[in-house]
């Protein structure tokens, strides 16, 4: 049996609350408090598709963050593609690729292709790799006739295709993806989830954790969705199994059942 | 090895390339410096006399002795601003997570993003000097440029541990540096600058040689000014590594401490 792609076990997160005052000063040792993750546990098996389903606060850019080792857990542990995030962050950073979902994060004077080569070689990839991956993926991507142009000269949806073009760029084992297509159009948007539906999932095999608030997003992408409330684990099955268990007609409506809010406070363009 | 010097390169290609895309910033720095080596050689020429010249160390002009600490107070300053400033804009721009998901440290990148600011303050240096030999008699001739180029690299060394200090606070506090001040302040005072630390009182005198800055200007001065051989400076040089020794293993201490705070406390990308 294969080694699952990502463990979590009885995982907590709390922040510090936000000091006022002369306190604030003492923000950078005030002790963590406010709860985000509350002993969540799960597994992603390789070349499967987790969706994170939830509302705003619900914990799951906590539950990203924390695999992409860009934060420390307050107790219990995970492991991507056989390493520890705490433990072994840059053995997990050799396995992954993280796009947080923003549009920010490059340097807007060079070019999309000089910043896709710097993060490349960042992660110690050949030039002449670099040379051929990129090109691949911006054809993939529609973006070859915008790699040499400026990134401050790009709009939001493409920079954002920039974005998810890096976090593939070195072939990375598991995918995190924090609200992957925020910014794309529609026609873009569903291009990018049949490239990640039929290329990263069914040919390469990459497993995929990713956190959206678009339902037929979920739906077509996910093999299964962990829902969380405020921090807690609620559901984690696949889109029809959580729709019988609630017995739902939808997803929205399943989600609805088992987290006790409205669909509305999930995302109003959702449906 | 190679790797870590190869990822340096990549910082400073990327710097080097982003600087080229602006065009007039170096030239304004080539006038900015004729105006500031005119300014210093006035007052000089004001300030002179017989006495004066046996006050200075190396009994050389007020001006040649004033322009050498002018421009090495101004490496400190790169110093302490540098890996402040790399870390700012890598937190504004957005690029500092995605930074710190590549293979690449922290202070790595950090130390990369050091390198370009560092030599176009050694050019800045180059600038001042030459502008001073060319139109205002500074003398150039008597330099031991062996000297001055260990005394550099030692002034760099122990000056980035002060500057990484610096950053480590930035990353906990997020804005104001008490810390970066109070070193220019105490080095414009106690540093011999724009004076000798002999005409101060005694208990500043022990300021001073608590100061990595002193020795850097009294190495650099005699190296300069004087054509000092390496082992004439031997006292102050090693004073610099001792700093160096101290300062850099310290403040890396300091840093991994405050990024370990920031991933704890989920504000490394806060403002």
């Amino acid at each position: 049996m294969l080694d699952p792609a990502i463990t979590v076990v009885s995982l907590e997160k709390s922040f510090p609350p936000a000091l006022t005052g002369w306190r604030a000063f003492l923000q950078p040792f005030a002790s963590p408090t406010s709860p985000a993750l509350r002993g969540v546990s799960f597994e992603v098996k390789q070349g499967e598709s987790v969706a994170l389903l939830g509302t705003n606060g619900a914990g799951k850019t906590t539950l990203l963050r924390i695999l992409a080792t860009l934060l420390l857990p307050s107790r219990g542990s995970a492991s991507v593609a056989g390493f520890d995030p705490v433990l072994h962050p840059a053995a997990v950073r050799r396995q992954l690729g993280y796009h947080a979902g923003s549009d920010l994060g490059f340097y807007a004077r060079l070019t999309g292709r000089e910043n896709l080569r710097f993060f490349g070689r960042l992660n110690h990839l050949s030039d002449a790799f670099l040379r051929e991956r990129i090109l691949a993926l911006a054809e993939q991507f529609e973006l070859s006739g915008e790699l040499d142009r400026q990134v401050r000269t790009l709009s939001s949806g493409t920079v954002q295709r920039l974005s998810l073009i890096r976090s593939l760029l070195h072939q990375p084992k598991v995918l995190l993806l924090d609200e992957p297509t925020r910014s794309l159009d529609a026609i873009a948007a569903a291009d990018f989830r049949r490239f990640l539906k039929f290329e990263v999932l069914g040919r390469q095999g990459t497993s995929l954790l990713f956190a959206s608030h678009t339902l037929n997003e979920i739906e077509f992408l996910a093999d299964r969705v962990l829902i969380l409330n405020e921090g807690s684990l609620v559901a984690f099955d696949s889109p029809d199994k959580l729709k019988s268990k609630a017995s739902a007609v939808s997803l929205e409506e399943a989600f609805s059942r088992l987290t006790g809010h409205g669909v509305h406070t999930l995302e109003p363009s959702s449906s | 090895m190679t790797r870590l010097l190869g990822d340096f390169l990549f910082f400073f290609r990327r710097d080097l390339r982003i600087a080229s895309t602006y065009r007039s910033p170096f030239i304004l720095e080539i006038v900015e410096a004729l105006f500031g080596a005119a300014t210093l050689y006035y007052v000089a020429r004001f300030v002179d006399s017989p006495q004066l010249r046996q006050a200075l160390p190396q009994g050389n002009s007020y001006f040649a002795f004033s322009l050498v600490g002018f421009v090495f107070f101004d490496y400190l300053h790169a110093a302490l601003n540098t890996f402040d400033q790399s870390l700012v804009e890598a937190r504004d721009t957005g690029t500092l997570e995605p930074l710190l998901v590549t293979q690449v440290s922290l202070p790595t990148i950090l130390i990369g993003s050091a390198i370009y600011p560092f030599v176009i303050t050694t050019l800045r240096i180059g600038i001042y000097l030459a502008w001073g030999a060319l139109l205002f008699g500074f003398p150039f001739r008597s330099a031991d440029w062996l000297s001055v180029l260990v005394v550099l690299m030692a002034a760099l060394l122990a000056f980035s541990g002060l500057g990484i200090f610096s950053s480590a606070y930035l990353l906990l506090f997020k804005r104001g540096n008490p810390s970066k001040w109070l070193i220019l302040g105490i080095s414009s005072v106690v540093g011999g600058v724009l004076f000798p630390v002999d005409i101060l009182p005694d208990w500043l005198q022990f300021i001073a040689r608590l100061n990595p800055v002193t020795y850097a200007l009294a190495a650099m001065r005699a190296a300069l000014l004087d054509g000092a051989a390496i082992p004439s400076i031997a006292r102050p040089l090693l004073a610099l590594l001792l700093f160096t020794a101290v300062l850099l293993p310290g403040s890396m201490l300091a840093f991994s401490w405050a990024l370990r705070r920031t991933k704890i406390t989920g504000t490394l990308s806060h403002r």
